[in-house]
């Protein structure tokens, strides 16, 4: 049954929008919060206002993240989970270490290895979830541990430090621009996977909101079924959008080599919290689904609220961040279905008892 | 006679509406009271209140059997022997008859908590058998059963554990996808609980139900009784007068012959499921309707057809393009358009704004310079809905809080905006209200004069009567009969529907 089952005790709200949705703090939820960070944060702690204190650290790292959660929200426009996004980074990641490491060949080469065997990753779940029809939530998070096996095959343990060669990790971590701010000693500067990584967002935000492709995306997420018998290919968008969501972790990955240079054993996985909970937190964000801008500004609310906590308890932090972004994705999402649910209502009952037939 | 239920100054007044206005009824004790109006008329509001979904405004008054009955609370109606089956039935699709019934009324278990699942299944096939549906397997998943036989198991639902103190059986809708047969059951089980003395309140939509089975009929319009009448007392006609307020314009049917053509739907030997083989021409600016009972194929034919489903065997060609086997796709790009039966499940797109519900069968058309140009679908989106007249506050609502009449507009426009070569309809007007169905036959018969082929399977007979051209009639998987002209009267094709099924028995 695809009407939700809503009783309509709520209806009794009045209909006015309410103060909080005027101001928009139901769907720019993540800039309100990220304001506040900026300004308590900016006043207490020292280090956070000051670009090569926090700034830059944030922005830059956080890239990563960004990427991961994009490699999440792609398929997830079509109800499909990717849960070995974060071992296909970390694949992506030691390939292109492992080259480097052990063979002549030229970096770059390393890293057009390391996508094409992420996009093989990315065929295979696509086959496995498309032709076999398994559920995506058991056959990626199966997957995540056969590409976990096959990372241990390449490289049993341990970092790879200082493989890479200048002229590759320039590529990436060279400065687009770089000048001093007047008046104080911060040199602003960001790198060019910044601005690779914002090129990726742009093309993914692009794809679904302003083309065909991902309007049938939405439509196969939103009744599979119904989408199909509009003449959507719901398989083939599904397999697609497993493989991009693939490619675009293996970027993860190279983006991790251009900023940092090394491969170990612990990046990858753990990432994979932080981006789906971005994504969920970003799908309350602006349009209310699953959207690029919104999980960008999930990731870095986020981020910046660590931040400030990092900077003012220092030695606590370690066991507050987990706490922070597990709480704050559950509220943000708690707040927005409510939300949901009492628009919904809402309309419905406008729609039941006085209909006036308007097109916008 | 004695009163089971009277209710008394009921109001409910919504935010920036009012849906009830002093609104009162009375139900003889062993009665059976039809309730109709048009789609917000406030009789689902009656029935949300009575079940306890809403509160009244405060002066309502009710009483059943004499006690006063406190509105609004579920509780208290349940405990004063007042039953409901709603609309969407509330079954649970995934689980089996067995599990549908103990999960409303409980399962019995033994003294370590484990269900006796003997004494539950035989329940639920007693409960059944006293219905009259002896033929439902209630093992297996509920959603693999027919709508008639899952509408079934909820009234049995309702029905058990309930024969003491029982009192009130509100029906809501409860034929909304049954065909004439199975009525007919349904009717004989109403009318067996009529005669242990249980008053039904019965909400439909089908006016012929409402004479067929009701004793009296209370008619609801803006929210207010309009007047109760016996049924002796009113005609059909006289019934709509009274529903819209004024007479229906009611158009006299055109029943011209189909301008001949190249070009059309072509079916040949079409076999899968109850279907077991049919032969069909649909021309260009014809409407056949397909009537049969459920379980003769005709419930197969338009998914089978447009490939919702895969087929056994058979061909289907659409002007001189043959369509693969289940490919709705390769349907649509030939020139088939279609509505499935089931707008819930297989079309619309509940949570996605109107328009992208209307244009998602073919988004090129706005997709210029390389991107999709949203304004100019929202003005042709707002367009469709100013000429189906689709009543939705704008074109960015969610579909979902439509109602299903426009629901289903939605899903025409969406349809009809491709103008296609020929058109496939499985019964396009379920659950929709006396003025939508009007609109969306009328709908039919314009894709028609446009020179659509159409092909309208349903269960509503008269329905098809008023509509097509000539109808086709399946018995037990075939094309047994067709009419057309003066033949093509709804009592033929009943009779028709029926003829090896009563001989057989």
């Amino acid at each position: 049954m695809a009407a939700p089952a809503i009783d309509l005790d709520a209806a009794d709200d009045t209909p006015q929008p309410s103060v909080w949705s005027r101001i928009g703090l139901d769907r720019f939820s993540g800039l309100y919060l990220l304001a506040l960070f900026f300004v308590f944060f900016g006043f207490t702690e020292d280090n956070f206002l000051q670009w090569n204190g926090s700034i830059e650290f944030v922005l830059t790292e956080k890239v990563i993240v960004c990427m991961l959660a994009l490699a999440f929200l792609v398929p997830m426009t079509t109800e499909t989970f990717d849960l070995s996004i974060g071992h296909q980074m970390a694949l992506s990641l030691v390939i292109v270490n492992k080259i480097a490491l052990e063979t002549d060949l030229p970096d770059m080469l390393g890293a057009v290895v390391a996508m094409l065997a992420c996009l093989v990753v990315g065929a295979l779940n696509g086959l496995i979830v498309v032709g076999f029809r398994v559920n995506s939530f058991i056959a990626t998070l199966g997957m995540s541990q056969v590409v976990a096996a096959v990372i241990r095959r390449i490289h049993d343990r341990g970092q790879i430090t200082a493989a890479l060669g200048d002229d590759y990790v320039n590529f990436g971590k060279r400065d687009v621009f770089s000048f001093s701010w007047p008046g104080s000693g911060s040199e602003i500067s960001l790198p060019y996977y910044f601005f690779y990584g914002l090129i990726v967002a742009v093309i993914v935000w692009f794809v679904l909101e302003h083309t065909p492709v991902g309007r049938h995306m939405f439509a196969t997420g939103g009744n599979r079924e119904a989408a199909r018998l509009s003449g959507v290919k719901t398989d083939r968008l599904t397999w697609g959008s497993l493989v991009a969501s693939s490619a675009i972790a293996g970027f993860a990955g190279l983006i991790y080599s251009w900023k940092f240079g090394t491969y170990g054993s612990t990046v990858g996985p753990p990432l994979l919290f932080p981006a789906v909970a971005a994504v969920f937190f970003g799908a309350s964000q602006l349009r209310g689904r699953p959207n690029v801008w919104g999980t960008i500004i999930a990731v870095y609310t986020l981020a910046f609220g660590i931040k400030g906590i990092g900077l003012r308890y220092p030695r606590e932090i370690d066991w507050m961040q987990p706490l922070f972004e597990g709480l704050t994705l559950i509220i943000a999402v708690g707040i927005a279905s409510r939300q949901g649910i009492i628009k919904v209502r809402k309309r419905r009952v406008d729609v039941e008892h006085e209909p006036p037939p308007r097109s916008r | 006679m004695s009163k089971i239920l009277t209710v008394g100054s009921l109001s409910k007044i919504f935010p920036g509406q009012v849906a009830l206005t002093d609104f009162d009824i009375e139900i003889e004790a062993g009665s059976t009271h039809a309730l109709v109006g048009q789609n917000g008329s406030g009789k689902s509001t009656f029935i949300k209140i009575l079940a306890g979904y809403h509160a009244p405004d405060p002066g309502a008054a009710a009483h059943i059997a004499d006690q006063p009955l406190p509105l609004g609370d579920g509780r208290a109606a349940h405990g004063a022997g007042v039953r409901f089956v709603h609309q969407d039935l509330g079954i649970v699709d995934a689980l089996s008859a067995v599990e549908n019934i103990s999960m409303g009324v409980g399962y019995t278990t033994n003294r370590w908590g484990r269900i006796r699942w003997t004494d539950d299944t035989a329940r639920a096939v007693d409960a059944l058998d006293d219905l009259g549906f002896t033929d439902i397997d209630v093992t297996v998943p509920v959603g693999s059963l027919a709508p008639s036989q899952r509408t079934a198991v909820a009234i049995a639902r309702a029905l058990i554990g309930w024969e003491d103190g029982a009192n009130l059986l509100v029906l809501d809708e409860p034929t909304a996808s049954l065909p004439g047969a199975d009525v007919e059951r349904l009717f004989a089980a109403i009318r067996r609980l009529k005669q242990r003395g249980v008053a039904i309140l019965y909400v439909s939509h089908h006016l012929d139900e409402v004479f067929e089975i009701a004793d009296e009929v209370t008619i609801l319009r803006d929210g207010r009784r309009v007047t109760t009448v016996s049924t002796d007392a009113v005609d059909h006609e006289g019934l709509i007068e009274l529903m819209i307020g004024h007479k229906l314009e009611k158009r006299e049917a055109t029943k011209r012959t189909a301008a001949a053509g190249e070009g059309g739907l072509r079916v040949r030997q079409l076999t899968g499921g109850t279907l077991l083989g049919a032969d069909l021409d649909v021309g260009p600016g014809e409407i056949v309707g397909v009537a049969g009972i459920t379980g003769s194929g005709r419930e197969m034919i338009a998914p089978l057809i447009t490939g919702q489903i895969p087929s056994d065997d058979g061909t289907v060609t659409v002007g001189q393009t043959p369509i693969p086997n289940y490919a709705p796709r390769a349907a649509i790009q030939a020139g088939m358009a279609f509505v499935p039966i089931d707008r819930a499940t297989l079309g619309v797109l509940p949570l996605e704004s109107v328009r992208t519900n209307i244009t998602l069968a073919d988004l090129r058309r706005h997709w210029r310079g390389g991107r999709l140009r949203h304004g100019d679908e929202r003005a042709e989106a707002a367009e469709l809905i100013e000429t189906l007249s689709v009543k939705t506050p704008s074109t960015e609502t969610a579909v979902a809080v439509l109602s299903g009449g426009n629901q289903q507009k939605v899903l025409f426009a969406r349809s009809l905006r491709l103008t296609p070569q020929v058109l496939v309809l499985d019964d396009p007007t379920t659950g929709v209200d006396v003025g939508a169905k009007e609109e969306i036959l009328q709908l039919i018969e314009q894709a028609a004069a446009t020179g659509a082929a159409v092909l309208v399977a349903s269960t509503d007979t008269d329905e098809i009567v008023r509509i097509a051209h000539r109808v086709v009639v399946m018995v037990d998987g075939r094309i047994n009969d067709e009419v057309s002209g003066a033949d093509m009267t709804a009592e033929n094709i009943e009779r028709a529907q029926l003829q090896t099924t009563k001989a057989g028995v």
